[in-house]
């Protein structure tokens, strides 16, 4: 167990525009489980590679339990690491991938093989321990990387998205075993994933990275349902929140050619209006607004409904019961919970309420 | 039909082949007048003499040690020194790194006949000249490009997340080459083994050019020894030749089939 600290971390490429990384600072705690999410090139990989020691830190602090171990080599921060492409030695048996790490460490050959043996075992590797790593299936092969990472009982576990090479069915069960681990061996983990619903269902908390930056830090529904700025509110959330132009007008915030009852406490006239497809209604009691259907995906347990309102450029993503019965063409009135709404600044895009 | 023209290409083949290796081959055991008399004749009486004639009369023996001696020392080199070259090339990123393997590679550019007098030059002012170090070494700077061009595009297509999974498990880099890059290129190490073996088995310029002494002569060289102003004793040269090519013949007997695994590494996933 130990806690991580970044503290204004920074990575710039030689020969690479800006920063890949900048000023990135989190607390990780003891035996919490991290996630770094955001879409591809946003240095979420960059700052884990930098936690494991393969990459250079350009500038900042990091420390491990305390330490600073910006110039500590890999090898000597204790970590464990599970790459995407699990990086099994090829030429190696599954037994010799699993002690492979242990033997470096002056560690007696009966304790390596009693410990080997413990991982395989929970991991469900034992039939498969004098099998080279081409003889495996993909969840064998993840099962083994994972198992290399948990023989060494690691400070700190990094995962570089271990679960984006498997099939859908597998990765919804290896996503399961992760979060039992979690709980099991109760370590440090930093999970890097640009799927969203990995970071939903397995993180404690989440950091949100946006171009070499931390767009937001908190845990997974605060993150979900108060998004820092436009970019956290359209990243996460699948369709993501509908974020509309709206300009305020007396009391009434305008929204294309709606005025929604929105009380003002900004200075700033023109905002971007942020509502996630669930957050729509069809309802007929008391409209704010009317839709044109433009299109119907039924997903079996829900609907979703693409819409047009009048005086929007951008189409309008409605989330609604399985039930719903709107044909494309129709036009159905809209009620907004307005109370899980948000308004960011346009110049700016952070969240004003 | 379609088989028995296969066969038949496939027949000619290796009529084409192996042809001239039988004809060799019963050369060997006949004698020298007697192939005069007629070239392509099946031997009457088999001498099976004349091989332990050449080995012992004819310093076979000494010209086979030597050849021994050169390609063996130059080979491990040549495989420990292009492995760690290509490693660092297809590993390591700085600024350098195209331009000098450029200018290693480029050198394959130039033939032997060009840089042979140099050479010559370099090994009688280093005291080198009529040794078989100094052959030797000749042999490694002569075949090192292409062998760290053959190791570098194997090490390259190595995943970089092998070395770092590596690095996390508490390796150096120095344990990394010997543990990971080493054994994953196995195939790759044997290509180049057997290539470099051959090579220079039958290496025949340098050796003529850089070897004077009778007792220092490898096998090529001691072939040509019975190759007189006057005369040629073409049966002894069969007999010699033979002795040379069997172990060319055996290294390709036993890896083949790694030497085909390692040109074609890669090339279908």
């Amino acid at each position: 167990m130990a806690t991580v600290s970044l503290a204004q971390l920074a990575k710039k490429y030689p020969g690479g525009s800006g920063l890949a990384v900048d000023a990135v600072s989190l607390e990780v705690a003891h035996g919490e489980f991290m996630v770094l999410l955001g879409p591809s090139g946003c240095g979420k990989s960059t700052t884990l590679r930098m936690i494991a020691g393969l990459e250079s830190i350009t500038s900042g602090d990091l420390s491990i339990d305390g330490r600073r171990v910006n110039d500590v080599p890999a090898k000597d921060r204790d970590i464990a690491m599970v790459f995407q492409s699990y990086a099994l030695y090829p030429h190696m048996t599954v037994l010799d991938n699993l002690a492979f790490g242990l033997r470096r460490r002056a560690i007696a050959k009966a304790d390596i093989e009693r410990r080997v043996r413990a991982v395989a075992e929970t991991l469900g590797l034992s039939e498969l321990l004098s099998r080279k790593p081409h003889a495996l299936s993909g969840g064998q092969r993840q099962r083994v990387a994972l198992g290399r990472a948990i023989v060494r009982d690691p400070k700190v576990f990094l995962f570089d998205e271990p679960l984006s090479n498997l099939d859908a069915a597998l990765r919804v069960g290896m996503r399961g075993e992760l979060i039992k681990l979690h709980h099991r061996v109760g370590a440090t983990m930093i999970y890097v994933t640009h799927d969203q619903v990995e970071a939903m269902t397995m993180g404690d908390r989440i950091c949100i990275m946006n171009s070499g930056k931390v767009a937001q830090i908190g845990a997974p529904l605060e993150v979900y349902r108060n998004p820092a700025d436009t970019f956290v509110a359209s990243f996460l959330g699948s369709p993501p929140t509908n974020l509309i132009p709206a300009r305020f007008n007396g009391t009434a915030l305008l929204v294309g050619e709606s005025r929604l009852p929105v009380a003002r406490n900004t200075a700033i006239e023109s905002v971007i209006f942020g509502i996630r497809p669930e957050d729509i209604r069809i309802d007929g009691a008391a409209p704010h607004a009317h839709g044109e259907v433009l299109a119907v995906e039924p997903l079996g347990a829900e609907t979703i409904l693409r819409m047009r309102i009048a005086g929007v450029a951008g189409d309008l993503m409605v989330r609604g019961p399985r039930t719903v019965a709107a044909k494309v063409g129709e036009r159905v009135p809209l009620a907004f919970d307005l109370a899980a709404a948000h308004l960011f600044d346009p110049a700016t895009s952070r969240r004003i309420v | 039909m379609g088989r028995i023209l296969l066969f038949a290409v496939l027949g000619l083949f290796t009529a084409f082949a192996a042809g001239p290796f039988l004809w060799v081959a019963t050369m060997s055991v006949r004698t020298t007048t007697e192939i005069s008399l007629d070239h392509y004749a099946w031997p009457e009486k088999w001498h099976w003499d004349k091989f332990p004639a050449a080995w012992f009369n004819s310093n076979y023996n000494v010209y086979f040690e030597n050849s021994l001696l050169v390609v063996l020392s130059a080979v491990a080199v040549l495989t420990v020194v292009g492995a760690m070259a290509a490693h660092c090339f297809a590993r390591y990123r700085w600024r350098t790194n195209r331009l000098l393997y450029f200018v290693i590679f480029s050198a394959i550019i130039f033939p032997p006949q060009i840089t042979i007098i140099s050479l010559f030059q370099i090994l009688v002012q280093y005291g080198l000249y009529n040794s078989l170090v100094g052959l030797s070494l000749v042999y490694i700077a002569v075949q090192l490009p292409l062998t760290v061009y053959i190791l570098e595009s194997f090490f390259a297509r190595i995943p970089s997340d092998l070395f770092d999974a590596a690095r996390i498990d508490g390796y150096s880099e120095w344990q990394i080459f010997w543990k990971v890059s080493l054994p994953i290129a196995l195939p790759a190490l044997a290509t180049t083994v057997i290539l470099n073996t051959i090579l220079l088995w039958n290496e025949f310029l340098y050796a003529v050019v850089l070897i004077t002494d009778d007792a220092k002569r490898t096998l090529p060289l001691g072939i040509q020894r019975f190759m007189g102003d006057q005369l040629e004793d073409v049966g002894m040269i069969a007999t010699g030749l033979m002795i040379a090519i069997v172990p060319v013949v055996l290294i390709y007997a036993f890896f083949s089939e790694k030497l085909i695994q390692g040109m074609t590494a890669g090339a279908v996933k």
